[in-house]
């Protein structure tokens, strides 16, 4: 923590950090200084001038956003002087901005129509500036109006910040526009439609592409939950309207680097109500599934699960809540009685490497990513990608990669170890050893065999040099990578599914066969939870889906029972950094659709026996069992090595092919063709 | 991806060049324009708001009153935009540029265009250009030079009896001021006078 700073801010004293700038300082002190262009946790650039504040002592008005505290300074943010430069620039902005606040779909979260009204402005006193500028609506993800555009530049900054960098300013002046490079329409430009510009825009200018007439923020009920898609689990809120879902924004605090969503976290939502939609159970009957009621299938897999006993095995996603799986083992474990219940979570991970490690991403200064490749535009773990980019950007954090193949993020990394990962991690950790840095004697004595490359040298420097290192490893190298956090700081691993440290903290670790396993060899009856990478019916004598949507599997079941979607249900998960999320529900489930917990509970009280529901305290206690990380040999899991990119497309297939992002699919196919 | 804009392109134009540009043009409200208009072709980097926005206005408003339609509020406004420019804009650049029109705009010019005058008599729009019948001796060099055919009349011929007298028809005259050169006799003066609308 650096030195506290008081200040007086209006009259109002007020303490914060050394380097905070005014309009954070003012914030903290109640006092909203207004502003355009600036930016929570990127530099300000002093381009609106609306938050020009007066410091005693000083002559001419100074721009809040790039302006220090310093110790006993006086702000006045009031004055009539700057009071009279905020209302001319937002007179002037005014001249060349639509005048249609009354149908305008921003209306109530617009800063310019907030500005005018604190300033009575009804309409500009400058000439009116039209520039008839064509509306980019060929996408169906972001919705572009340069007709609305104030010039603030937010939406240029974020783009750059994050990495994809397709925003840019053409001309200069009053007639400047923001484009894409060759003014490309979106698609065509290597947007990955994260729409962070549209969280940025102040105005009307860039909106989700569907919003004309679907309501203003202040008809929305809004849910703060997290998005399940994949292993970075981000923090999401829900805008419902009459209990449909209309937009979906990051949740992440204002202005630190996870403020970032990915298309698929945005847009995913149309899949809820897509055709694909299980509503109610089915069973086969002659061939064909036909609709049933709950009684009948419930009934039906009590019996089948009963006759088969240790026979019987479970597969589930990782995907599910902590409530789920722990409602699962029990009901795998302590009722049916079998020994095989396993989560996705084997094919790219074993247990123990989800047991451990927790790290702050905000804090880090160097980021070490040991053969994971977060990818935007593949969107593999997209927002590992964009937090790591905006800290490089933003916080001047480096990037060390060490992988063997060619990831898209080496390109902005500070240093790359290309090789093998597990023999550049053991030439880095003998590199910072050579220079003087403690370490665990078994680790010093296991590589002393190993004479560290010109490359690992470097890269041992920049570990050095670095205050609080995170190391992001993929699961299959994790024992080894997280030898370097013995030396320095944390190592976690990344995994591909949003609950995957969960489930197996919640016990759905099994005793027997393991998810490879168990798909690949014969059961008596096979019971399948959520979407996982299996599209052939493994040989089983009878198969259960329970799933939200109809896959290639559930059409091959014998039963398939009918689960809530992502924001259909409550509970909690635990993302790749370790940190408990809420799962909260946003909507009410599609029609005879329950939570996987409510379907176990109901199947062993078709069995029989009744199962206790987790309580918070389960939940909690599971969570707790955390295991400390000790040296291992440096080895890597081969058979954990999965294709990122394919893995969370299967997994997210039903949510791509229910929604917008099919288009999204279909033309980037176009374009690299 | 695109690579961000050259940063290291230095401008071809300066203040100095505005200046320079506007050094002989007596008109204070001429003067201004094409201030206005030279700082915006160049200098004017478009990084605040105040300035970029704040110029361009006041080139609309100055267009105004020189084309003859401005009236009192053109010239509150340029002198809000001015003031305000002054206090809120970024750089040098535009605190220049508000000071310049803060210094043009003092006189009494400003509310002489409004009333129809333009004594400099500079401003297109406020004036006309004549032939002074006395002067002319009907050599025909003003027809030559003018390249807008707005000069109707005859060369006198000796053996002639008759003879159209030289005029300049103002619907054709673009106030361009060749004819003015042309002259060997001074016949041809610049008077005066507002014209109603704009072109």
């Amino acid at each position: 923590m650096g030195k506290m700073v008081n200040l007086k801010i209006d009259g109002k004293e007020v303490q914060v950090d050394e380097g905070t700038n005014l309009i954070e300082a003012a914030a903290a002190a109640g006092v909203h200084i207004p502003n355009l262009c600036y930016l929570k946790g990127m530099k300000g650039i002093g381009a609106c001038r609306l938050c020009v504040v007066e410091v005693e002592g000083g002559k001419a008005p100074v721009v809040a956003c790039n302006t220090k505290v310093k110790e006993g300074m006086m702000i006045a943010t009031r004055t009539e002087r700057v009071q009279e430069i905020r209302k001319f620039v937002i007179d002037l902005i005014l001249s060349m901005h639509p005048l249609d606040c009354m149908t305008c779909t921003k209306a109530g979260v617009c800063n310019l129509q907030q500005y005018a009204y604190d300033f009575e402005i009804k309409e500009s006193s400058f000439t009116r500036k039209k520039f008839g500028y064509p509306t980019d609506e060929a996408n169906p993800f972001i919705k572009r109006d340069p007709e609305y555009c104030v010039l603030c530049s937010r939406c240029v900054r974020v783009c750059k910040a994050q990495g994809t960098n397709v925003l840019e300013f053409s001309g200069r002046g009053v007639g400047a526009k923001v484009v894409t490079a060759q003014d490309k329409p979106l698609q065509e430009s290597g947007c990955t439609f994260c729409g962070s510009c549209v969280d940025a825009c102040p105005v009307n200018a860039l909106l989700e592409a569907d919003r004309w007439r679907k309501g203003r923020e202040w008809e929305y009920e809004k849910v703060d939950s997290v998005c399940l898609s994949c292993g970075n689990a981000c923090s999401i809120t829900v805008s419902t309207k009459d209990g449909e879902v209309i937009k979906i924004n990051s949740a992440a605090a204002e202005g630190i680097a996870e403020k970032y969503i990915c298309a698929l976290g945005r847009y995913g939502f149309d899949s809820l109500t897509s055709e694909t939609r299980l509503r109610t159970p089915m069973k086969r009957v002659g061939g064909e599934l036909k609709e049933t009621s709950w009684e009948d299938a419930l009934a039906i897999v009590a019996e089948k699960l009963k006759a088969a006993g240790g026979d019987a095995a479970f597969v589930s996603s990782a995907n599910i809540l902590n409530e789920d799986a722990f409602a699962l083992k029990k009901l795998a474990a302590e009722v049916v009685k079998t020994r095989n219940y396993d989560s996705s979570v084997t094919l790219y991970s074993d247990y123990d490497a989800l047991r451990s490690g927790t790290a702050d991403l905000e804090d880090a200064d160097l980021f070490v990513l040991v053969g994971t490749a977060p990818d935007q535009w593949a969107r593999v773990l997209p927002a590992l990608d964009a937090v790591i980019r905006k800290r490089m950007s933003e916080g001047g954090a480096r990037l060390l990669v060490i992988n063997s193949g060619e990831p898209r993020i080496a390109s902005a990394a500070s240093a790359v170890l290309r090789g093998d990962e597990v023999k550049m991690i053991e030439q880095l950790a003998q590199a910072v050893i050579s220079k003087g840095v403690k370490a665990p004697k078994e680790m010093i004595s296991a590589l002393a065999h190993v004479d560290p490359s010109d490359a690992a040298m470097a890269a041992a420097d920049l570990f050095i040099a670095a205050k609080s290192p995170v190391v992001l490893s993929a699961p299959s190298l994790y024992k080894a990578a997280a030898n370097l956090s013995l030396i320095k700081e944390e190592a976690v691993s990344v995994p591909f599914e949003a609950n995957a440290k969960g489930v197996v903290l919640m016990g759905l670790t099994s005793e027997g066969k393991k998810f490879k396993e168990i798909v690949s060899t014969s059961s008596k009856v096979l019971y399948v939870i959520g979407e996982v990478p299996v599209g052939k019916r493994p040989d089983t004598e009878f198969l259960i889906v329970q799933n939200s949507h109809i896959t290639d599997l559930a059409t091959q079941a014998d039963i398939v029972l009918p689960s809530t979607a992502a924001l259909e249900s409550e509970g909690t998960i635990v993302d790749y950094l370790g940190r408990i999320k809420e799962v909260r529900k946003a909507l009410e489930p599609a029609g005879d659709a329950m939570p996987h917990s409510d379907i176990f509970a109901a199947v062993s009280g078709a069995m029989g026996s009744s199962l206790k529901k987790a309580k918070d305290t389960d939940v909690k206690k599971a969570l707790k069992t955390k295991v400390k990380v000790a040296f291992s040999p440096f080895k890597r899991d081969k058979d954990l090595e999965i294709d990122g990119e394919k893995f969370i497309d299967e997994i997210n297939r039903s949510t791509v092919n229910g929604s917008r992002l099919l288009w999204l699919k279909e033309s980037e196919k176009a374009v690299v063709a | 991806m695109s690579e961000p804009a050259k940063k290291d392109e230095a401008p071809k134009k300066d203040m100095k060049d505005v200046f320079a540009a506007v050094e002989n043009i007596k008109c204070p409200v001429q003067k201004s324009q094409r201030f206005v208009e030279e700082f915006l072709s160049e200098p004017m980097c478009g990084k605040c708001h105040p300035c970029m926005l704040g110029s361009y206005e006041a080139l609309v408003r100055l267009k105004r009153i020189s084309a003859g339609i401005g009236d009192g509020a053109d010239i509150k406004a340029i002198s809000r935009i001015a003031d305000q420019m002054l206090e809120g804009s970024r750089c040098i650049k535009g605190k220049d540029t508000a000071k310049f029109l803060l210094g043009e705009i003092k006189g009494e010019a400003f509310a002489e265009h409004l009333a129809g005058k333009c004594s400099a008599r500079e401003c297109p729009n406020y004036i006309m250009y004549r032939v002074i019948p006395e002067k002319c001796v009907m050599c025909g060099l003003c027809k030559d030079a003018c390249r807008y055919n707005a000069v109707l009349g005859e060369k006198r011929n000796s053996f002639r009896a008759g003879y159209l007298p030289f005029e300049i028809r103002q619907k054709r005259c673009v106030k361009c001021g060749d004819c003015l050169p042309a002259c060997p006799y001074g016949a041809i003066e610049v008077v005066e006078e507002k014209t109603a609308v704009l072109v």
